[in-house]
């Protein structure tokens, strides 16, 4: 069981939206709920009305090799949603964090600077309600929200569903807001081709040394709420040189979304991606 | 980590294999659980032990190999054992170079009768 947050089946999720504003000020969401109670349980059942029936009534003993990676699964739907998106040009980033460091700010500070040259999608991660894709919504972005139900993260196929409903425009830009959780979001490969951590100045420095499975697999890690910096006890160049210990390719911008300070190097980022 | 969901896939996935290679029973499966996988190996055995209740996995014994981390260091070239990510090399301090083992989690092989 998850230690995190002691959830069990995460099969029981379900996708809501899309949500988005129309011009015409009728800004109630479209309520499309579909319940994706797990529809892959292959079940399978032969019947041997054959006449030629286990004859011989011996039984061998026999070893399968295998050396499959359990996770192989999820990887093969996240390396199909990632096909996808490079097919369409579509940036897609898996925002990560712990709960409250500001991710769903970012995104609407985000989303409003760059919606004039960019059509923007979002789907948010959460285990209830749909609060946050209601709050993206308003930004004028088209938002989605995966309601995990007890699970604790996103999975490739949760991604792929949401992506199913979103009909998504060459070239634009895909962001996916994951459940707040440092632990187990880290296993999950969506389709993304960068992830990005979040954690804010009123975490400690030692996140990264702490939880070092998602800054190892992170491109990027912004540190939000700059503007706390002068009246919290958090070293700058402590977490940095955390950061370095398990991952010494990870880029470190550190932002305010409340204030906007250092946001322009974090869209400069975004842009620098597409041009790859 | 997620657990319990691992081991409904590990399920899936012999019962999966169980069925291409006409099983009609699993004796045993070995998994192979690093300990910087981000699986809790014990946490992992108890979920599945819980869960094959029912399915083909029902009567085989479940045969976890816990794997310790390896890591190369980056200033003597000495193999050492990791236990987490930001283990340094016990002779000189530095930090590995490269990492062996430990990042392990998959189903080595299946004992079936058929």
């Amino acid at each position: 069981m998850c230690e995190t947050c002691g959830c069990g089946n995460p099969e029981g999720y379900k996708v809501q939206g899309p949500y988005h504003t129309h011009s015409h000020g009728e800004d109630h969401p479209h309520e499309h709920i579909h319940e994706h109670g797990h529809d892959h349980t292959h079940s399978h059942t032969h019947s041997n009305d054959d006449d030629h029936q286990l004859s011989h009534d011996h039984t061998h003993q026999k070893i399968i090799k295998l050396n499959v990676d359990i996770l192989s699964a999820n990887n093969l739907t996240a390396g199909m949603n990632r096909r996808f998106f490079e097919g369409r040009k579509v940036l897609c980033l898996n925002l990560v964090s712990s709960p409250g460091s500001g991710k769903t700010t970012i995104l609407e500070k985000t989303i409003i600077s760059l919606i004039p040259s960019k059509k923007i999608y979002v789907i948010e991660g959460d285990q209830q309600t749909h609060l946050d894709a209601d709050r993206i919504a308003k930004t004028g972005a088209t938002a989605i929200q995966i309601n995990t139900g007890s699970g604790c993260h996103l999975d490739a196929k949760m991604v792929e569903s949401a992506v199913e409903k979103l009909d998504i425009e060459a070239n634009s830009i895909l962001f996916i807001e994951n459940v707040g959780n440092l632990v187990c979001p880290a296993m999950f490969d969506l389709g993304e081709q960068k992830r990005v951590v979040v954690v804010s100045t009123t975490e400690g420095e030692d996140k990264p040394v702490k939880y070092p499975n998602m800054f190892e697999t992170s491109h990027l890690c912004i540190i939000n709420k700059s503007d706390l910096l002068p009246y919290v006890d958090f070293s700058l160049e402590e977490f940095i040189k955390n950061t370095r210990i398990v991952n010494p390719d990870l880029k470190v911008i550190t932002v305010s979304a409340r204030t906007g300070e250092g946001m322009d190097k974090w869209f400069d980022w975004i842009f620098n991606q597409r041009k790859n | 980590m997620h657990e319990f969901s691992l081991a409904q896939d590990v399920i899936r996935l012999a019962e999966y294999e169980a069925e291409k290679n006409d099983a009609r029973i699993v004796s045993e499966i070995t998994i192979e659980i690093g300990n910087m996988s981000g699986v809790d190996a014990d946490a992992f055995e108890s979920a599945l032990g819980l869960l094959k209740e029912g399915s083909i996995l029902e009567d085989a014994y479940l045969n976890i190999i816990r794997i310790w981390g390896r890591g190369v260091c980056n200033a003597c070239n000495k193999e050492f054992e990791m236990n987490k990510r930001t283990d340094t090399c016990p002779e000189c301090g530095s930090f590995p170079s490269e990492i062996k083992g430990g990042n392990e989690f998959r189903v080595v092989s299946l004992e079936i009768y058929d």
